[in-house]
């Protein structure tokens, strides 16, 4: 079985073998040109002159002419900016506090010394394989009085099961010596958690925490049927209405568009596309350090979803 | 010191409330409330109870049995058809050494996967759009006639499909570029001696190695069959295409929050429950037979 000869080692690559690696490249690079394309469009579009917008087409990847005139029609309005400020509230509370539950809760029931573990164990796995239905869901928000309220939108998932699941993994890694010791001199479960647990645990409350952090920024639907209130509704949401379905009436019918001079000449395409670069931005921010974080520990751990 | 490294610690509780006040909130409560399929709800006073009498309607109902095909037929294009596609890609990009052209592919064709389906339906709109739209730029390329596939009931699925391939191709590689990163180099410098080609060494080697991988990604997969994708859908879904792309997750919103008819609704979803509940450990048991992983 073993035949390795290092002195073998390939000298030359065979003909052939360029010539796939060359297939499988181009191939390959076609397909990020499929992904490329219709981004930049939309980026190209947006930032396009309003004059020159109809030269834009579909496979057009740069801007006709330079203009942020879409960009300064959706600042003056108060819903998109409110929305955006929604967004960020949620987003950032909303991590924050996944952060915190799921860690605690990874902490404890990665003690052996926790009562009833096995019970909890299990509750862990009914809440993994039994999904809810989505009227009895809706009729508990309700009755706690969380209707209309950004909490009813930034408690659900408050603790996804697969992320603590993975955390927990983490957490039975730290030796165990390190937390008796601190137990030892009268630390508080809390201390060493804080201490001791979560410092060690950087690297995967980074990456759950990018996660989570996508997650809210991407919500829209608990929004749509929790929130009432348009003053409250996250970017997504949102965007949903004005692209997705082309109620261009929730976003314009303000009035605050066409007290600008170049309103008229404005698409709606154009303002849809802009809408939808602002609603990517920041998953584009946080990209490179989920691929720093996440994509390592995956070809380290072959860790899914 | 025994005794005491035995003795269960109370203090532990208070770290794990927060969670288990959520899981009780958000999915405990709500699963025992899914009781009242079997009961007519009322808001006020108490609900009496019906028997079978809502999935009784359901099975009657046509449009229920139609949200059931549409469940199937989409769930099987993105599981089954779409299961060779990033086994496919990865095998490709296993081929390309060069690190640099390596990475820029990997973070390209990632990115679509943390993108919200409101966004990505937005992209795909205007993308089809049939005027001006990039796809019917190409066609017009070709000289063929503008088509608007977002509201044709015979391109809607394959919309459905293209966009979840665009969405997931790449992040669903990873798995398979983790299992090929395992694989002992030597197999390959062995098979180089022989003469083996790419291709061939594709075949009897990197294909045979990937199958336990394969056979894992399947079958958890099967699982979540009934899912089909609500969020996309809910996205990409309008009236012209309605009636082949409604799935069980669209119609148990649409019937109990938009229509209001709660129980009817939760009976719905009870049902997709159940099956959900099978399949799932199915799924689970299958999987640790077979590679000795398991969803927990």
């Amino acid at each position: 079985m073993v035949r390795s000869i290092s002195s073998a080692k390939k000298v030359r690559t065979p003909a052939s073998e360029l010539f796939w690696r060359c297939c499988f490249t181009a191939l390959l690079l076609c397909t990020c040109a499929i992904v490329l394309v219709p981004l930049f469009n939309l980026l190209a579009l947006s930032l396009s002159e309003p004059s020159r917008v109809s030269e834009v087409r579909g496979l057009t990847v740069l801007p006709k002419g330079l203009s942020l005139v879409n960009y300064r029609v959706l600042m003056a309005n108060p819903l998109f900016m409110r929305s955006i400020l929604n967004s960020v509230y949620i987003t950032l509370v909303g991590t924050a506090l996944n952060l915190l539950v799921t860690s605690m809760a990874a902490f404890a029931l990665t003690r052996p010394k926790l009562p009833f573990r096995r019970f909890f164990m299990v509750l862990i796995i009914i809440v993994m394989i039994l999904e809810p239905a989505l009227v009895t869901e809706y009729l508990v928000v309700k009755k706690i009085g969380l209707m209309n309220s950004l909490w009813a939108v930034i408690l659900y998932k408050a603790v996804n099961v697969y992320y603590l699941i993975i955390l927990m993994r983490y957490f039975e890694e730290i030796p165990p010596s390190l937390v008796e010791a601190a137990q030892v001199d009268g630390a508080s479960n809390m201390t060493v958690l804080k201490n001791i647990v979560l410092p060690l645990a950087k690297p995967a409350l980074a990456t759950l925490g990018l996660f989570y952090g996508v997650f809210h920024w991407n919500e829209y639907f608990r929004a749509s049927i929790y929130l009432t209130d348009p003053m409250k509704y996250p970017l997504q949401l949102i965007l949903r209405q004005f692209v997705v379905l082309d109620d261009t009436a929730s976003l314009i019918g303000s009035g605050t568009l066409f007290s600008y001079d170049e309103a008229a000449r404005l698409s709606y395409s154009a303002l849809q596309a802009s809408t939808i670069v602002v609603a990517i931005l920041p998953v584009l921010i946080v990209y490179p350090l989920i691929l720093k974080y996440y994509a390592r520990g995956v070809m380290e751990g072959g860790v899914k979803e | 010191m025994a005794a005491l490294a035995k003795r269960k610690d109370w203090a532990l509780l208070v770290l794990l409330a927060p969670a288990l006040m959520y899981f009780l909130v958000y999915h405990l409560i709500p699963i025992a409330g899914m009781v009242m399929a079997f009961q007519d709800y009322r808001i006020v006073g108490k609900s009496p109870f019906v028997g079978l009498k809502h999935f009784k309607m359901l099975f009657a109902s046509p449009a229920f049995v139609q949200v059931l095909v549409n469940t199937l037929i989409i769930s099987f294009m993105k599981i089954v058809l779409f299961f060779p596609l990033p086994i496919a890609f990865a095998l490709m990009l296993n081929e390309v050494r060069a690190s640099v052209l390596r990475k820029f592919i990997q973070s390209t064709t990632y990115l679509p996967h943390f993108l919200s389906w409101v966004v990505i339906a937005g992209i795909w709109i205007a993308f089809l759009s049939p005027s001006g739209g990039g796809a019917n730029q190409l066609r017009s390329i070709f000289g063929l006639p503008p088509r608007d596939y977002m509201t044709d009931k015979s391109a809607i699925r394959w919309v459905l499909f293209a966009s979840e391939t665009w969405r997931s191709l790449g992040w669903d590689s990873i798995i398979y570029l983790a299992a090929l990163a395992s694989i002992n180099p030597s197999l390959y410098e062995s098979a180089d001696l022989d003469g083996a080609g790419t291709i061939q060494k594709m075949r009897f080697i990197t294909l045979p190695e990937l199958l336990p991988t394969m056979v894992t990604v399947f079958i958890l997969n099967m699982g979540f069959f009934l899912n089909a994708g609500f969020d996309q859908i809910f996205n990409m879904m309008n009236d012209s295409v309605i009636s082949v792309v409604d799935i069980l997750d669209t119609y148990v919103y649409r019937i109990g929050l938009l229509n209001m008819q709660y129980s009817f609704s939760t009976a719905a979803s009870l049902f997709k429950g159940l099956i959900g509940l099978v399949l799932i450990l199915a799924a689970h048991q299958g999987s640790r037979k077979i590679t000795g992983k398991g969803l927990w």
